[in-house]
């Protein structure tokens, strides 16, 4: 009894010991991927892979070696990629902490509805990475740009995309999830960031060079918002006419706002900002109408402009109304007039609302919507003044 | 003595070899002696003192004692009494001599009489003087040992701040004192009695009648009586021969070296066994909590109390689970690890010869070698073991590249926080089921330390101390006690003590304590 005991436990034992260290790795065997691009080559996509060195990342190295090295490799569908890349790289490839993928203008203008396919059935990706359409270049060339304050580039752009929208309200950032629900979802396309290089011919920004300089290097920047239609990138939105479309879609945090009353020039900070969309039915013609609420406070005012009164406080709102009116039309009329695209999500709501009139809608929605009826109010609430009332130097001008 | 003569029973075979298997002394003193002569034969700490009565007519005495066990002074102060005895003390009724002289020692020194012949070796050996007198079938046992040995003196492997600073010592007499020092009650109760075949030692069962639940008493009582081993040379010895599972690395008995905090368990309601030679004090039944407390909580201010045990359970935790737990996520699961983390964690790996498995192992490793080391080595030695240990393996080994930076991370703080666990035994116990863990992360990553989480689990739910469940607040929920495990509620309201454990439910506080809103209004007005 005691003998088989012994001999069941032993057996045990090694069962524990038959599936070996299956999975595991080293993490000094793994290529990190930061940053995927993609680029259209005749055959299928140039694909290209910002793989960390971390050796260089070492806090005692001088920047003398690039935090990051780029690997290309052409492709005929994405899912070959991981494989054939190893013919260039001795480690394997780990796609957990990707932070940004960047399509190239012509694979985004020919559809990314592949890709999105292989990128979200595959389980090593994590979810939490931003999408970036490149905009007059290809995303090879913008992987292979070095930031000189957050070394790993690709760390950098998540980071500044996400900050970006958070303070400026220009742009959209864009996960996996959102970015198919809003490829399948009728009445509904999504918009994508773009990313641009700020050109700067006296130096390369590919090579570490650029680490070592405090000004003339090319930069990484993002612009204007690429619009789709379902998964093809149909045009471009630019900073005004994306924040105008965050303030419609109701995404915007934290921004500034400028108006001109009289003499002055009065700058305020957008702290908060609703927006409501709703169908209005007349004459079984459908109609949006978007409310926008928002509450500011004065961050600065240059000139001549007393704000201590309510009248004034009026028109100080009145004024802000119509300039973030204006916004949201242009956003507007570049989306249904130039672009035919419903970023907005309007037929969503229709759909929403009257399901049954959004059936018959839903085929020719795309002719539908250019001429769709949409009135945009905007109610402004000024909050605070800041810490002092009047501008600083009135009273000794006066 | 039940226990006493069951081994004599058992040694009979032995025994009997011996010339005299009688057990009672024999009235003619010679033949008493020549026994003894015999028993002792080579041993040359005996000696034996004949003396005369002159007054009572030359009745013939011997003294007997170990040299070395016994106070010469009080020897000779024995013997000079004994010789100047009147003929009234002691007549030609043999039988009444003892009695007769037990009461002229009563004022003396601590004297009881015996008829065993095998008691008497017994009182020998354990520093009684023993005395004979011719025709008498009884002897007089007095008290005379030295009281050579350590004073009380601070605890050196229990240190508070806040607190009495006593411990307890090798003499188990010196011990009894400083609890019953410290509970004046008529309800303290010590049993003693003698373990090990060779070496007798005395071993003390100390509770508080109606306190202590007498079921667990009485199965401490037989558990020691069932005890068959030629020696007890430590409390660990006890500790190993009575608990409940044998194999199970957890310790199921508290072991003490804090007079207050054998107090504390006594008046909870638990037993203490005393082992004379050994400063260390079980208490039982133990709780795994209780592992996990320190005397000094109940002196401090219950918050602060509260939060230093939430601290020692953290640092419990961290020792078991931050390196099979690194392991595992950096052989496993990267992607859990936030990116800047991944990012450096990465840059440090960079060059490291060996995996982390291999990598941790040693690290781990080397802190036991150089804990092991420390406690060894002569105190000497100790500044120079420290200075390999910092320089060496933490300094020298990242900078050369074998070990990187976070390993050493992850080794400082399991082991900074292994010592964080008051109890030494709990923190060994630990810190070894830690290499389990390692080497199941290495080989399953978290699913390998979450089932070796879960057995361990399992484990400690079935363990039991003294018939007591291993987690009893917690894990059996006692109603009323939860006031006193992770949190130490105030001393006012812990009303009820642990009720599995003790065998009353009388409150442990009044309801009179505080200070009443009466009483404060009055204070103000003032």
């Amino acid at each position: 009894m005691k003998l088989n005991r012994l001999l069941l436990i032993i057996l045990v034992c090694q069962i524990l010991l038959l599936s070996g260290c299956w999975s595991s790795h080293e993490v000094n065997t793994l290529g990190i991927t930061v940053c995927i691009g993609i680029d259209k080559t005749e055959n299928g996509y140039l694909v290209s892979m910002q793989i960390l060195n971390p050796a260089t990342i070492a806090s005692d190295k001088s920047a003398r070696e690039s935090p990051i090295v780029i690997y290309s490799v052409e492709v005929s569908n994405m899912a070959e990629v991981t494989g054939k890349i190893m013919l260039q790289l001795s480690r394997k490839i780990n796609n957990a902490h990707l932070r940004l993928v960047v399509f190239g203008e012509d694979v985004a203008k020919e559809g990314i509805e592949n890709i999105l396919d292989y990128l979200a059935r595959n389980h090593e990706f994590r979810t939490d990475y931003y999408f970036a359409v490149a905009k007059n270049s290809t995303a090879k060339e913008i992987l292979g740009i070095l930031t000189p304050i957050e070394t790993v580039p690709g760390v950098d752009m998540y980071n500044s995309i996400k900050i970006s929208e958070e303070e400026w309200a220009s742009l959209k950032s864009m996960r996996i999830i959102e970015l198919i629900n809003s490829i399948m979802a009728d009445g509904k396309n999504p918009v994508l960031t773009g990313i641009e290089i700020e050109k700067n011919n006296k130096i390369d920004s590919n090579t570490t060079a650029v680490l070592e300089r405090t000004d003339g290097y090319s930069l990484l920047k993002l612009s204007d918002s690429g619009a789709f239609n379902k998964d093809k990138l149909i045009g471009w939105l630019d900073e005004n006419e994306s924040k105008g479309y965050n303030y419609i879609t109701g995404n915007v945090k934290r921004t500034l706002e400028d108006a001109q009353i009289d003499e002055a020039k009065i700058t305020s900070t957008i702290m908060k900002a609703k927006s409501d969309t709703k169908v209005h039915l007349s004459e079984n013609e459908p109609s949006i109408e978007v409310k926008i609420k928002i509450e500011q406070n004065i961050a600065s005012i240059e000139g001549k402009f007393e704000i201590s009164s309510k009248e004034q406080k009026r028109l100080l709102d009145e004024m802000f109304a119509v300039e973030i009116k204006s916004l949201c039309e242009k956003a507007l009329n570049k989306a249904q007039k130039e672009l035919k695209t419903d970023i907005f999500g309007f037929g969503e709501t229709i759909h929403r609302k009257y399901p049954k009139m959004w059936k018959k809608m839903k085929d020719n929605w795309d002719d539908i919507f250019p001429n769709l009826p949409v009135n945009i109010t905007v109610e402004v609430d000024t909050k605070q003044l800041g810490g002092i009332g009047k501008p600083l130097f009135m009273k000794e001008e006066e | 003595m039940r226990f006493y003569k069951k081994l004599t029973l058992k040694d009979k075979k032995t025994r009997q070899a011996c010339s005299d298997i009688r057990k009672e002394i024999s009235k003619d003193i010679n033949d008493n002696i020549d026994r003894l002569k015999n028993d002792f034969a080579y041993d040359n700490d005996l000696v034996i003192h004949y003396f005369n009565l002159v007054n009572v007519g030359g009745l013939a005495c011997a003294n007997i004692y170990i040299k070395s066990l016994v106070d010469r002074n009080t020897i000779n102060g024995l013997s000079a009494e004994l010789k100047k005895l009147k003929c009234e003390c002691i007549n030609r009724q043999y039988d009444m001599n003892i009695d007769a002289l037990m009461e002229y020692f009563s004022g003396i020194s601590e004297a009881k009489e015996g008829l065993d012949y095998e008691t008497l070796c017994i009182d020998l050996l354990s520093g009684n003087t023993v005395f004979l007198i011719d025709g008498c079938e009884k002897y007089l046992s007095v008290d005379a040992s030295s009281n050579e040995g350590r004073s009380v003196d601070e605890s050196s492997a229990q240190t508070v701040i806040r607190g009495p600073k006593d411990g307890f010592t090798e003499k188990i007499n010196s011990n009894i004192l400083l609890i019953r020092k410290r509970i004046k009650s008529k309800d303290l109760k010590v049993e003693y009695l003698n373990v090990g075949s060779i070496t007798k030692t005395k071993v003390g069962l100390m509770y508080i009648q109606r306190i202590a639940k007498d079921e667990i008493v009485q199965e401490l009582r037989t558990r020691l009586n069932k005890i068959e081993i030629d020696g007890v040379l430590e409390s660990g010895y006890i500790e190993e021969l009575i608990k409940d599972d044998r194999y199970s690395i957890f310790p199921t008995f508290l072991s003490s070296e804090k007079p207050d905090s054998v107090s504390a368990a006594l008046l909870e309601g638990k037993v203490a066994i005393l082992v004379d030679g050994t400063p260390y004090v079980l208490t039982a039944p133990a709780l795994m909590i209780e592992f996990l407390q320190s005397s000094e909580d109940y002196y401090h201010h219950f918050i602060i109390s509260s939060m230093m045990r939430l601290l020692r359970l953290l640092s419990f935790f961290l020792t078991l689970l931050v390196p099979g737990t690194y392991i595992a996520v950096t052989l496993f699961h990267q992607e859990i690890i936030p990116t800047p983390l991944l990012i450096s964690l990465a840059a440090q790996r960079e060059g490291v010869p060996f995996p982390v498995l291999l990598e941790a192992l040693i690290m781990e490793i080397t802190f036991e070698i150089l804990r092991e080391a420390g406690i060894r080595m002569p105190r000497a030695i100790g500044s120079a073991v420290s200075i390999v240990g910092a320089l060496v393996l933490g300094q020298a080994a990242v900078d050369a590249g074998i070990i990187s930076a976070f390993m050493v991370i992850v080794v400082s703080i399991t082991a900074i926080s292994s010592f964080a666990i008051p109890n030494y035994e709990m923190s060994n116990t630990i810190r070894l089921i830690r290499f389990v863990l390692m080497l199941l992360g290495g080989m399953f990553g978290l699913y390998g330390v979450l089932m070796g989480l879960i057995v361990l689990v399992l484990h400690l739910c079935k363990l039991k101390s003294v018939t007591v469940p291993y987690l009893t607040p917690v894990a059996p929920k006692v109603k009323g006690t939860i006031t006193d495990t992770l949190f130490r509620f105030p001393l006012w309201k812990m009303k009820l003590r642990p009720i599995g454990i003790s065998g009353t439910d009388e409150p442990r506080t009044g309801d009179n304590n505080t200070v009443s809103s009466g009483q404060k209004e009055k204070q103000e007005l003032r």
